[in-house]
């Protein structure tokens, strides 16, 4: 079904508003101090947890002494694993044969396989005395072998990590067929590509407080999807999904660390209904940097056989992911999958094989973070390229040009089997090349002290969006859904299934119903983040909320309008296909006066049904659900799968300044094309794709997550943790190129994820171009730090003198 | 003989503008007094070692962070937080160009931001680059700033970026 007329209309009328840079309605509260955050949500009676955390890397459990924390003062009780009855290990869900199941317990009870993996729960009258008691636990651990990188854990001697396996592989899928022609046909270019270990590290921390009242369960989380949580609450506790209620308040970041239910919460929320009263947790960031999951992990080996005029006809290679403990299952391996799936981006590739072998260590375990695999795949792809462009002496950016998919080849193909559907691909591309070629020059005209050098790379992607939650906890869909609700004053109440943490979705909720139903935008209240009011949905991730909500909204509006138009029309004495909404009116088609209100429509539907005509039911609200088109949630037989309605695309350019005294790197300019079909208010768009920029620049250059050989995490504070500051990102300028999805009522592609992708492929290949004059200085790994660039010149000295 | 973490000992500052009189742990910290104590759960606890500024408020006028500040530490000294800013119902004009220049996302840092913001003289921070330096003191994970800094230039009558 094509959208492209609703979508003009939507956008064409006049005073919508939509476009423009409006301010938000969450702001005010948020400003003034009157957020609520899980940590302030205040129960009479509430007493707090502490944890226990396993110290060693790999240790086997042999028993724990809890007796010197139960006597302490204040303490209400202490609980292991074994106190933990009823409660079932958290189910491995995807399609049996392809991962191993891990089987994760909430609290460690045989084994433990991360530093900071939690093995006891302490209750106390405030978190204070609970930290003292944790401080009196005596776990007994036998340490055993550690495994504490990628390359240990493939060794064919490694220690194994899970009991049964004769290996650590928990995912090892061989490509599907092969290129191999391709590649006796062709020049073959190839690399090995590597980012390291880093994390989402949202302001707010996790945090759950759970009350067991009135015979259910009642649960405050910090999470991006309340439903999910609670349905995994519901496996793992084994209490009917009825009778648990969740809750997310006002959520500080997520960025896909949230997007996952973690020991703590079951383990809180048992307490609560086994204490029968209110638990709190707040997580600190000490556990935050061991305990909640990390990311991006990998290895990327890779093969292009190419044309001498550059173009790629095949791929093929092997990517491998370190997942930590792999406890988070599966969030911790399908970013392998989406980084293979979204691979070749915007490039016309034909073919591609690609490995996917994914190995647990003993590290905090891999998940979801921003982004979940694309960033991975479009380093190793961009870097690739670049290599490309060096060995057939082709200037890269005009490689890209050449590669790039041209608008009338749009519907393409990806040899992933992701359809494409619409996108500026070549536009945006070209207008960051433009941009960027210009501001360097500016900056190269400008006096500089003799060891700086700058440098301009770009990086181009594709990013699928509202995607399939392919077998996640047990879920096969990307469906969403709203209830919308008339009050006898005219007021409107929307509940939907999306929820928020940062990304302004109340804004755009309340927006897309004003617009689809054609009332006053502060008429409308938005309902968020609570399964007691909203309907079952799947929560926000994977840049889909816009998408679902105003896919959900938009059928709902519909069938409320039919409604209002038969009740109006009995009003009005007319047809009630020739009823028309005007500002929040209805009237005879081409007859402005006389009107009735949607108020007026309500009352008669709620409190004077009296006055209705004989076929029309009372009450005047809805439930709609969405699910997006075109999707396939399963492989097909080929190993393709289109698990997106619709693709956001994007081109990056970035000025970098090198010291070559230091081998500092630093950045000047950040420039973005940006392609996420209809923009509802591109303040909002703007601020997810600075946001994202920045988090990928600190992913570049300064934030990792390094461990020991004896797996010791290095980082464990944000003096270790380096997120940018306002200082280290430069000012960046964005331009909207407008797609629109011609599939969605809205046109509207999703957004949250896409300012993350670009700047490490993008910052890297500016480096090079910086360093240039030296010959080959190649950067194929994250994080690009000043040792790093140092080396890369001296290596590429030292071959230019060999040479 | 001196206090050990977990005797109470008295607790005497101003919050606000109101006296505040009564007794913590020596160990408590201000920012959990605040919250706890107090109800005033605008100022928000992002790393508990000072580094994010989240918790920042403003002691004697002054920024400080309430997460490395013991409630006991404090001897009749101002405390203000971001309760404080708005207590009429209106946005300060930092606030108000915050909203409209879309300079904050999720929300959780922001008190804090507002509150370095409001204890210190503008002239001291000439151009952008004294501004970015004035803010990196302020961790944030959504915006990247280049909102936070438009909204400062806004609110501090500067027309173009310097």
């Amino acid at each position: 079904m094509d959208f492209l007329e609703h979508q003009r209309k939507l956008f064409a009328r006049p005073g919508s508003g939509l476009g423009d840079r409006r301010p938000r309605l969450e702001d005010d509260r948020l400003l003034t101090g009157a957020g609520r955050y899980v940590a302030d949500v205040s129960l009479p009676g509430a007493v707090s947890v502490a944890f226990l955390r396993s110290q060693l890397a790999h240790a086997r459990v042999r028993g724990i002494d809890t007796e010197a924390a139960r006597a302490l003062d204040g303490v209400i009780g202490v609980f292991t694993a074994e106190d933990l009855e009823g409660v079932s290990p958290v189910p491995d869900f995807p399609d049996p044969g392809l991962a191993r199941p891990v089987g994760a317990f909430p609290l460690g009870r045989d084994r433990v396989r991360y530093v900071g993996a939690p093995l006891a729960a302490v209750v106390a009258v405030d978190r204070y005395i609970a930290e003292d008691a944790v401080e009196l636990i005596y776990p007994d651990l036998e340490p055993l072998p550690t495994v504490a990188s990628m390359d240990a854990a493939l060794e064919p001697d490694a220690p194994v990590l899970y009991d049964g396996w004769p290996d650590n592989l928990v995912v090892d899928v061989p490509a599907d067929g092969d290129s191999d022609d391709a590649f006796q046909r062709l020049r073959t270019v190839s690399g090995s590509y590597r980012m390291q270990r880093q994390g989402a590290a949202p302001m707010e921390c996790r945090g759950t407080i759970a009350n067991y009242e009135d015979d259910r369960l009642t649960v405050w989380t910090s999470t991006q999807f309340p439903h999910i949580a609670r349905t995994m609450l519901h496996y793992v506790l084994g209490i009917p999904e009825r009778d648990i209620r969740v809750v997310a308040p006002d959520v500080g970041g997520g960025f896909g660390q949230k997007s996952q239910v973690y020991a703590e919460d079951y383990v809180v929320a048992w307490l609560a209904r086994h204490l029968k009263r209110p638990v709190r947790w707040i997580e600190d960031r000490y556990e935050n940097l061991v305990g909640s999951v990390q990311a991006r992990e990998v290895r990327i080996d890779l093969e292009a056989a190419v044309h001498e005029n550059g173009e790629i006809e095949a791929v093929r290679g092997r990517i491998f992911q370190d997942l930590g403990s792999a406890e988070s299952f599966p969030n911790g391996f399908n970013p392998a999958f989406v980084a293979v799936g979204s691979l070749t981006g915007q490039y016309r590739i034909q073919r591609q094989h690609i490995h996917v072998t994914a190995v647990a260590t003993n590290k905090t375990p891999a998940g979801a973070y921003r982004g979940f695999g694309i960033p991975e795949g479009c380093f190793a792809m961009e870097r690739i390229v670049d290599r490309i462009a060096r060995e057939l002496d082709i200037d890269p950016l005009e490689l890209r040009r050449r590669i790039t998919i041209r608008p009338d080849e749009v519907p393409y193909t990806a040899p992933s089997g992701a359809e494409i559907d619409s996108g500026s691909h070549l536009a945006s591309l070209d207008h960051v090349i433009e941009r960027g070629k210009a501001a360097l020059e500016a900056i190269r005209a400008e006096e500089h002290p003799p060891e700086l050098r700058f440098g301009l790379g770009v990086a181009t992607y594709v990013e699928g969006v509202a995607p399939t939650y392919f077998g996640t906890t047990g879920h096969w869909t990307a469906q969403d859904a709203c209830d919308i609700r008339f009050d006898p004053d005219g007021g409107v109440t929307v509940a939907v299934g999306v929820s928020a943490y940062g990304q302004s979705l109340r804004t755009m909720v309340a927006t897309v119903t004003a617009l689809e139903l054609g009332v006053p935008i502060d008429h409308v209240r938005v309902v968020m983040g609570d399964t007691d009011s909203a309907p079952y949905g799947l929560g926000s991730w994977g840049s889909r909320s816009t998408i679902v909500a105003s896919g959900a909204i938009h059928r709902a509006a519909g069938e409320l309008k039919d409604k209002a138009a038969r009740i109006a029309a009995a009003m009005l004495e007319a047809a009630p296909e020739d009823i028309e909404f005007v500002d929040g009116r209805l009237h005879v088609a081409g007859t402005p006066d006389p009107s009735v209100s949607w108020g007026d429509v309500a009352e008669r539907a709620l409190i004077r049904t009296h006055l209705l005509p004989d076929d029309v039911e009372p009450g005047l609200e809805i439930r709609a659900t969405y699910d997006p088109p075109g999707i396939e949630h399963v492989p097909r037989e080929d190993g393709r799968m289109n698990a997106c309605p619709t693709y956001t695309n994007a081109s990056h350019a970035v000025i970098v300044r090198v010291d070559l005294g230091t081998g500092d790197v630093s950045l000047v300019r950040y420039i973005v094309a940006h392609d996420c079909g209809r923009v509802l208010n591109p303040n909002i768009v703007d601020g997810q794709i600075q946001g994202g920029v920045a988090q990928g620049i600190g992913g570049t250059l300064f934030e990792e997550f390094p461990y020991d050989d004896g797996g010791q995490p290095l980082a464990t504070s944000f003096m270790d943790y380096l997120i940018p500051t306002s200082s280290e990102v430069p000012p960046m300028e964005i331009e909207h190129f407008e797609s629109p999805a011609p599939g969605l009522p809205w046109g509207a592609k999703g957004a949250g994820e896409a300012g993350i992708i670009g700047p490490a492929p993008a910052i890297a290949a500016g480096v090079e171009d910086a360093l240039a004059e030296f010959g080959i200085a190649e950067i194929t790994a994250t994080p690009i730090t000043p040792r790093v660039v140092l080396e890369a010149v001296r290596a590429a000295r030292g071959a230019a003198v060999t040479a | 003989m001196s206090a050990t973490p977990r005797d109470v000992v008295p607790v005497r500052m101003v919050v606000n503008g109101s006296p505040v009189g009564g007794s913590a742990p020596a160990r408590k910290l201000l920012v959990d007094f605040l919250r706890e104590d107090l109800g005033l759960t605008g100022t928000h606890a992002g790393c508990e070692q000072g580094v994010c500024g989240a918790c920042t408020v403003l002691i004697d006028g002054q920024p400080a962070r309430s997460c490395i500040t013991l409630a006991a530490q404090l001897d009749g000294n101002e405390v203000t937080t971001v309760e404080a800013l708005s207590a009429d119902g209106e946005l300060t004009p930092m606030q108000e160009a915050f909203k409209q220049a879309h300079a904050l996302q999720c929300g959780f840092c922001t008190p804090g931001f507002i509150m370095t913001l409001a204890g210190v003289d503008p002239n001291d921070y000439p151009d952008d680059t004294s501004i970015r330096e004035l803010l990196s003191g302020n961790l944030c994970r959504c915006t990247g700033y280049e909102h936070i800094v438009a909204a400062v230039r806004a609110a501090w009558g500067r027309t173009t970026s310097q």
